[in-house]
């Protein structure tokens, strides 16, 4: 019991859903949600590529310096931000014992640190810019860029749907829990415990299977209803979508600021370059 | 036990076989992607056990895009699944890793397209284990291949360190029979033997469909077999190609100092083949997609 109580703890279920909600549907704020979303995904990409192009362990310290600021610019929520916190430092143990598994020295780290700096920086790039965006100009964006409507559709779609998905998932994961009783022992491990929960949450998935299924029917044919698909098939339906994105002054600056911090990470760089071996 | 038809049953959509309409399409893609995308976000919360190298976890449930391939169309859950695993972890969770992403997405494709138009009776336990361990198995497979190629290229220009590629071999050995067993058997054949002939007959209705049945044709299995083996083979390669850009880093000797200069073009060369392979395979697949979708419409009226 005492095992299943501290998990429940420290990761409530409905903390996880509150804070989803609140990613989704809140707007923080932050400096990139005014932003125009096509610009968004162009300063992205910008930030996404530039580590790629460097060794200079400087260069790339300062770059994560940079994307850091723009995560706090952002105004992250806290679930997400953890998340990237646990999985860089896991990484990070990961890449080291894998190391000096391979008889590696400190030279090895170091290549595998700058390899960890470098998804780090795409990481948080990725957070500044996909956390904070409202997921309708989002998927906007994604139109603009003539992706197919699809999958613009399946993007806003996800982000609205996925905290009533975690929440009607919970209520019959709770539901289930309070019908039958833990084992009374873990054993080695705890795996009884371990084996209940996964039984428990495979056969939480049937009603979900069924509930999901109608919901989304619901979903399709109110979409069918709009002409969802005569839409994909007509331009003037995209340009109508599309009319409401401008470019503005702000967009400018912030992709002028960053490329001119881009080029300063380079510039520091090269004036303390710090390369290994 | 009798079978209770949801009220909204009513007159099936499409013709008298078990085809599907473009709308019904759509119903499957998002049912496959918001599922698959669920399972994503609760195995995100859970932690990862490593022993050593090797690491010990659920990669993923498997048993919910086979049962859906199962019991729908193995093409539109292959496509809805992987994208929504993007969407709704690596999107959300910023966890997003560009060129990677394309790779897993292709990967997770081709084994749940091929595994579920494998299956041509959900009803059958032995071609549910089997698709189950195909699902795994064709991932894994390809993401072992790409790992073994990086270290080989690798090697090629390194020194040769003794044992190496002999220690990888065993180390991607190992994790290839660790994931078959955790996400393969217990969270895939084990709860798709469950689930399929549970939702069989019952989730098809509600979707308009009617529920396969064995020796009818697999609604939406690789319309064209010319296409469908030019669309994989491209797909394999590119999947190769992504991983390779996305690891050209890690690999030893590739980076020296004095390299730089020339590896930044070859990176840069390398993205822009990649951007082409990428718009190439997308135009195949949207001209693809919407010779289908004009197809089933011909069909249907």
């Amino acid at each position: 019991m005492a095992l299943t109580r501290t998990t429940h703890d420290v990761l409530s279920v409905e903390w996880i859903k509150l804070e989803l909600i609140r990613t989704a549907y809140a707007t923080r704020g932050g400096l990139v949600a005014r932003m125009d979303p096509r610009v968004v995904l162009g300063w992205y990409a910008l930030l996404a590529l530039a580590p790629w192009f460097t060794h200079n362990l400087t260069t790339l310290g300062a770059l994560f310096v940079l994307a850091a600021v723009f995560v706090v610019l952002a105004r992250v929520g806290p679930l997400v931000l953890g998340l990237f916190v646990i999985g860089l430092i896991s990484e990070m143990v990961y890449l080291a014992v894998a190391a000096l598994f391979f008889d590696g020295d400190l030279d090895t780290v170091l290549a595998l640190t700058e390899v960890t700096l470098k998804l780090g920086v795409v990481s948080l790039a990725s957070l500044a810019a996909f956390v904070s965006l409202d997921p309708e100009k989002l998927s906007d964006a994604l139109l603009a860029l003539r992706m197919p409507a699809t999958a613009a559709f399946a993007v806003s779609y996800g982000y609205r749907m996925m905290p009533i998905l975690v929440e009607e998932f919970s209520t019959v994961l709770e539901s289930a829990r309070l019908r039958e009783p833990a084992p009374s022992r873990g054993g080695v491990l705890g795996w009884r415990h371990l084996v209940h929960w996964a039984t428990l949450v495979v056969r939480a998935f049937y009603p979900i299977f069924l509930n999901t299924a109608k919901s989304v029917r619901t979903t399709v044919e109110a979409l069918e209803a709009r002409g969802f698909t005569a839409a994909t098939i007509d331009p003037r339906a995209r340009a109508i979508r599309l009319a409401s994105l401008r470019v503005t002054g702000l967009d400018l600056a912030v992709v002028a600021a960053t490329l001119a911090a881009v080029v300063g990470c380079h510039l520091i760089g090269a004036q303390w370059p710090l390369h290994r071996g | 036990m009798t079978t209770t038809y949801d009220a909204r049953r009513g007159t099936l959509r499409g013709t008298a076989g078990p085809t599907s309409s473009t709308s019904q399409n759509l119903m499957i893609f998002v049912l496959s992607m918001s599922l698959f995308g669920l399972s994503n976000i609760l195995l995100e919360v859970i932690p990862d056990v490593s022993l050593g190298p090797v690491e010990i976890s659920v990669s993923y449930f498997v048993f919910i895009p086979l049962t859906l391939a199962a019991l729908l169309s193995p093409f539109w859950v292959a496509l809805g699944a992987p994208l929504g695993e993007i969407v709704f972890t690596d999107l959300l969770m910023g966890d997003f890793s560009g060129l990677a992403e394309v790779e897993g997405f292709i990967q997770m494709f081709l084994a749940v397209f091929i595994a579920g138009s494998l299956i041509r009776n959900p009803r059958s336990r032995v071609q549910l284990v089997l698709g189950a361990l195909l699902v795994v198995g064709i991932d894994k497979l390809l993401s072992a291949a790409v790992d073994l190629a990086k270290v080989w290229v690798g090697v090629e220009e390194a020194e040769l360190v003794a044992g190496l590629p002999e220690s990888i071999l065993l180390l991607e050995g190992i994790g290839f029979v660790v994931d078959l067993l955790m996400s393969g058997v217990l969270f895939g054949v084990v709860p798709a033997l469950w689930l399929v002939p549970q939702l069989h007959g019952r989730l098809e209705p509600l979707l308009g469909l009617q529920p396969r049945e064995p020796g009818r044709p697999v609604p939406g299995s690789a319309p064209r077999a010319t296409w469908f083996v030019v669309v994989a083979v491209l797909a394999g390669a590119g999947s190769f190609f992504f991983a390779f850009l996305e690891e050209v880093d890690m690999s030893p000797g590739a980076l020296d100092a004095e390299l730089d200069a020339s590896f930044l073009w070859i990176s840069a060369g390398a993205a822009a083949v990649l951007l082409t392979i990428a718009a190439v395979l997308f135009a195949v697949h949207r001209r693809r997609a919407a010779a289908t979708s004009t197809l089933r419409d011909e069909d249907a009226a």
